[in-house]
């Protein structure tokens, strides 16, 4: 459920408008200022953006770009850092002083909110918004966004929100400051669980629906929503009350930010190309493969940001289905694939990497290893063909592909094909229109035998990558995201017990342990490891990647290098 | 002063033209009047060429050495978003027309596949639309009363219909497929009509010439009069119309796979291929100039061959 948004940042829109990351390795500058130094407080920053944003109500986006535009609004107890790389996804306190304090057995948490911290009408910040905010969250009218409230916190059955079940117990206020979560289970990284949007705080008594948020939101952080426009224009100016002594994290340097939406991708290339105007002040996402061959000028260059998605891009294969089930011809596919000529597909070298893992390297605990090797990553159609003659299938093997209706992945889709064909694998297609395509595949009864789509972790850990994607217990017939439908006895067992660890690191290097578990059983090809490449205005100041943010330009450290321009 | 010479001629040329043949359109002077316009010849041998690339195709494919779905890593640089290497979008001896960027296919194979595509289901849909736009046609004018009601209706109501936009959501409804299948059916039931109509006029007006009147005399059934005596007298009309239907369908089905719901990837297509180098036109103009050089030639060259067929066959009736 939860990553069907989440890919919709990644892949659909992949150049969305909000994507690009950087390792610390490609830091132009040190520091975490990103390119251009420290922003100056003030002027307008422009937004040129494809999509328009999925929610306002923090209880139902759910995808990097619009978790990233919920920073400038919102605030939660925690948030994830600032800077590149691993200080970006480091999770640091926010609303609390602190990332909380657990029991033994890291059942029950307790967090203190900190002074001075109000909503845009200036009332101040209490505990019991924070509980307002996750109950109202639950209902399940609107809980379509990140579902670890609901997986973690202790809700009795049949519990529908605060509209329809009233105040939740698990969830306690003694005063104005502390707040209590009771958990289900012992969850060691519930700091990072506090930091997911739906832990927005909402005025307990201020006539908030579960519709209103998302039509006129109520702001926590440094911007209040000022005007919007659905589909055409979204503006934000300062809220008041908010204080930058209370906030180690956002920069909020500029007075107010401004979206254009509904711009076409090749219509955005070319007016960050050009940079004139009010561009020279306005940010984008991910430039298309077409335009990388145009911004390798120094002067564009100078204002270019690289970096990966922190997110895979992946083939996952039905185990379910006849053939599939056979580890053998899985591996054989494993084998043959040209994942260069996946890469060059998708853009080159400048917009992907080739993976060998599931994991991405953004990912704690990340391992590298290649079960499946060729040279130069070309595929190696001869130890495919043993391999589907010791599985039963000399002659070769066909198999229906589900893609989206879109150019990338048909690119990708036709490499894999090409590839295949080598090994004497038929691949068809089966082209679902891109609205509809994660509901297609999430749901058991209509996806085939493979498809092509991506995974983006929730936060920079194992647990938000490998259970929901191959998990057995984590198969639904609808909104499955476990779309291998992998159901290894194993695999599961292991899960459970890495998800019991209480020591964080020692379960990170767990997670890149299973990887390669899993990938001996081949339920899915790894693919790439996209990046994005974006191009700033040249009078942009402090806009790095931020790996948290599906590599989107992190919005609260951004800012003009000079607003009077 | 200056008609009356005029009408004499072509009196005298009509009366020249009588004893040859018993049509009133003598194909042999149709075909002499063409030939004698350059613009008719050229467009001919346009045709004839890209007919020839679409039958040839495996064979180009043979000589090139490059199938229409190979991928040439080497013809395009991936560290710059996967552009073709070399000038004109990577024309050189082992590609003739350059590769497409992203993946190095060979343009010329592509073309002449796409050709195959294109002509396929354009001629496979005017054949269609032509014999049910004929027979409808006909029947609904011959006949009149309640057959040429419910057959008008029907005509009007789907000339009524906003074409492009139902053929899309049609398209896009449908399971994936035989879609060159699926293309011909969907183009044939919305083009029918726009044959019917033209055919219907002609035959009303044919229903009451006396050759029909003598023929009834005499005690032919009508489905004989219809076939026998009407048909032969709209062979004339049915060319124009299928010639100028011709480019008609090829441009339609190129939109409907520029806009994804045509021809499936990756079968060759003109229109996907277009499609794909709208995002390029900035680096690699020639991913888009050549196959828009191949369709906008195609597609020319059947309208003038349409066109002047049209006139040559007018002066004739005039006649």
């Amino acid at each position: 459920m939860k990553q069907r948004t989440a890919l919709l940042a990644l892949t659909l829109a992949g150049s969305l408008a909000l994507a690009g990351c950087s390792p610390a390795s490609d830091a132009p500058d040190s520091g975490g200022d990103g390119i251009g130094g420290t922003p100056t407080a003030g002027g307008t920053l422009r937004v040129l953006q494809n999509a328009d944003f999925s929610h306002l109500d923090p209880a139902q986006g759910f995808d990097g770009g619009v978790n990233n535009f919920y920073r400038l609004i919102y605030r939660t107890l925690t948030t994830q850092g600032t800077g590149e790389g691993a200080e970006g996804t480091e999770i640091v306190p926010d609303l609390a002083t602190d990332l909380g304090t657990h029991n033994d057995d890291a059942t029950e948490w307790t967090f203190t909110l900190k002074d001075d911290i109000f909503f845009e009408d200036g009332t101040p910040i209490t505990s019991a918004d924070v509980k307002f905010g996750v109950e109202r969250a639950l209902d399940p009218s609107i809980s379509i966004g990140s579902p670890y409230a609901k997986i973690v916190l202790d809700i009795p059955e049949g519990y529908e929100g605060f509209y329809s079940s009233g105040p939740l117990d698990s969830i306690e206020t003694p005063d104005e400051k502390t707040i209590v979560f009771h958990l289900n289970q012992p969850y060691a990284d519930f700091a990072a669980v506090v930091a997911q949007a739906p832990f927005t705080p909402f005025p307990a008594d201020a006539g908030v629906t579960t519709t209103s948020v998302d039509q006129q939101p109520i702001a926590s952080g440094p911007y209040r929503v000022t005007e919007y426009q659905r589909g055409s224009t979204l503006v934000l100016e300062r809220n008041e009350h908010w204080s930058k002594e209370s906030d180690d994290v956002r920069g909020a340097y500029p007075d107010s930010y401004e979206w254009s939406f509904g711009l076409d991708g090749a219509t955005i290339d070319e007016r960050m190309i050009a940079g004139q105007g009010d561009d020279r002040n306005a940010i984008a996402g991910s430039v298309q493969a077409a335009s990388i061959a145009r911004i390798q000028t120094p002067e564009i260059q100078e204002r270019t940001i690289q970096g990966l998605q922190g997110c895979t891009t992946y083939m996952p294969m039905n185990t379910t289905k006849p053939g599939m089930d056979n580890p053998l011809v899985r591996q054989a596919i494993n084998l043959a694939v040209d994942k260069q000529a996946v890469k060059d597909g998708t853009g080159g070298s400048q917009l992907a990497d080739i993976a060998t893992t599931m994991m991405p390297p953004t990912v704690a605990g990340f391992t590298e290893f290649d079960l499946y090797p060729s040279d130069d990553f070309a595929g190696d159609p001869e130890a495919a063909k043993d391999l589907l003659t010791e599985a039963g299938y000399p002659d070769g093997f066909s198999f229906v592909l589900d893609i989206r209706n879109n150019p990338k992945m048909q690119a990708q889709a036709e490499a894999i094909q090409q590839s295949l064909a080598k090994a004497g694998i038929t691949v068809e297609f089966n082209l679902i229109d891109s609205s509809t395509f994660y509901e297609v595949i999430g749901t058991t009864s209509q996806q085939h035998d493979a498809a092509i789509t991506g995974w983006c972790p929730d936060w920079a850990s194992g647990a938000t990558f490998l259970p929901p994607i191959f998990e057995g217990t984590q198969i639904y017939e609808k909104g499955n995201s476990n779309v291998a439908q992998l159901n290894d006895p194993a695999v599961n067992a292991r899960i459970a017990e890495i998800r019991a660890m209480t020591d964080v690191d020692e379960a990170n290097a767990a997670w890149g342990e299973l990887d390669e578990q899993i990938m001996e059983l081949a339920p899915a090809v790894p693919l790439l490891f996209e990046k994005a490449v974006m191009v700033v205005g040249s009078n942009i100041a402090g806009a790095y990647a931020h790996a948290g943010f599906s590599g989107g330009i992190d919005y609260v450290s951004v800012g003009l290098a000079d607003p009077e321009k | 002063m200056s008609t009356v010479p005029s009408e004499l001629a072509v009196e005298s040329e009509a009366k020249g033209a009588l004893p040859t043949g018993g049509a009133p359109t003598p194909a042999r002077r149709v075909i002499a009047t063409l030939m004698k316009s350059p613009a008719v010849v050229v467009s001919v041998c346009i045709i004839v060429f890209i007919a020839l690339l679409a039958v040839c195709a495996p064979l180009l494919a043979v000589i090139t050495g490059w199938g229409p779905y190979d991928f040439d890593k080497s013809a395009i640089d991936s560290d710059l978003g996967g552009i073709p290497i070399g000038p004109l979008g990577g024309i050189s001896a082992e590609h003739w027309l350059g590769v497409e960027p992203g993946n190095g296919r060979d343009i010329l194979v592509r073309v002449a596949y796409g050709a195959q595509v294109s002509l396929t289901i354009a001629l496979s849909a005017t054949l269609v639309t032509m014999t049910l736009g004929v027979v409808l046609g006909m029947v609904a004018g011959f006949f009149g009363g309640l057959a040429d009601q419910i057959i008008s209706r029907v005509m009007d109501f789907l000339m009524a219909f906003p074409t492009l936009i139902f053929m899309i959501a049609l398209l896009s409804a449908l399971p994936a497929g035989n879609r060159p299948v699926l293309l011909v059916i969907v183009l044939s039931i919305f083009g029918w009509p726009y044959t019917a109509r033209v055919i219907r006029g002609q035959t009303m007006t044919l229903r009451n010439s006396e050759f029909v009147e003598a023929a009834r005399a005499s005690g032919a059934r009508p489905m004989r009069i219809a076939f026998r005596e009407v048909l032969p007298n709209l062979r004339g009309t049915i060319i124009v119309l299928a010639t100028l239907a011709v480019p008609g369908y090829i441009g339609t089905e190129a939109g409907l796979s520029f806009l994804g719901v045509g021809v499936m990837p990756p079968t060759p297509s003109w229109g996907q291929m277009i499609s794909t180098a709208v995002g390029w036109y900035a680096v690699d103009p020639m991913f888009f100039l050549i196959p828009g050089t191949f369709l906008f030639l195609t597609v020319f060259s059947f309208t003038v061959l349409g066109d002047h067929l049209r006139t040559a066959l007018d002066a004739g009736d005039a006649a």
